[in-house]
């Protein structure tokens, strides 16, 4: 069974939207209820800062590779009807 | 600088006299296992160098999958540890001179926000129970409140005897001033 190598560019995206999502709601909380208004944006300008720091780190590594090659995954005749 | 705060429907001549968080060493022990997390793939890292097999980076599967999964676990322990520190400062407890109100964030989509009245307020119970809290002086305060079955419960709050003496107080000097009042009006 031939897969493409994409496919795992895709699912790791799919996370990254998730995450986003995530993170979203929880700055709004933060920025909405916090009591001190001044710890939830530094906070979460810390927390948007690091977060581009991953980003753009994994992103300098996911641009290195080729994602237009296929793989077989072992034991592929078994799904091969 | 208590009055900075933005106090939820503040009655007129409301001050507030603490605003509670939870003991910073709750907050600590989340940095520390967000510390530990962040580690878990460099300690991998090392391991897999030391015995050579770093050529598996240069991997047509592995290479890859290796570079998105350690992607992934870092920006979900960056986000674990965000929300974690959002639940520590959301969690709040305000002490004015007219109520106790209890702030408390569950997860991401469940928030409660509960008030007692210091006029309804007839006993104040403090507990401190363990080691670790016993060493840092920290613990749970119940408040019983009339004509409600369930206490109003703090839980690992700094200080926690000294919190229940401020509350006594000022149920105290509450409960005086009614009584002064009383009398003024019955002359």
């Amino acid at each position: 069974m031939v897969i493409s190598l994409s496919l795992l560019l895709y699912i790791y995206y799919a996370f990254v939207a998730v995450w986003l999502i995530f993170s979203l709601i929880c700055a709004y909380h933060l920025l909405r209820f916090s009591i001190n208004n001044f710890v939830g944006f530094f906070t979460t300008f810390i927390f948007i800062a690091v977060s581009i720091l991953i980003i753009f780190v994994s992103n300098n590594y996911i641009n290195q590779i080729d994602w237009s090659l296929n793989f077989s995954l072992p034991g592929g005749s078994f799904f091969n009807f | 600088m208590n009055q900075d705060y933005n106090l939820p429907n503040r009655l007129p001549g409301e001050k507030v006299i603490k605003v509670l968080n939870r003991h910073k060493l709750i907050l600590f022990f989340r940095f520390f296992m967000f510390c530990a997390l962040a580690i878990i793939p460099l300690g991998f890292f090392l391991i897999m160098m030391s015995r050579g097999y770093l050529n598996i980076l240069n991997d047509l599967v592995y290479g890859p999958v290796i570079i998105l999964s350690t992607s992934g676990y870092y920006l979900f322990i960056w986000l674990l540890f965000f929300f974690l520190f959002s639940d520590y400062y959301l969690d709040v407890c305000i002490i004015t001179n007219e109520r106790i109100i209890g702030i408390m964030q569950k997860g991401f989509f469940s928030r409660t926000i509960s008030e007692k009245m210091m006029s309804c307020v007839q006993d104040v119970t403090s507990e401190i129970k363990g080691v670790i809290p016993t060493l840092f002086n920290y613990g749970s305060i119940f408040i019983q409140t009339a004509g409600e079955v369930e206490r109003f419960t703090l839980f690992e709050v700094p200080e926690a005897e000294a919190v229940r003496e401020l509350v006594i107080k000022i149920v105290e000097e509450h409960q005086s001033k009614i009584e002064e009042n009383n009398k003024q009006d019955n002359e």
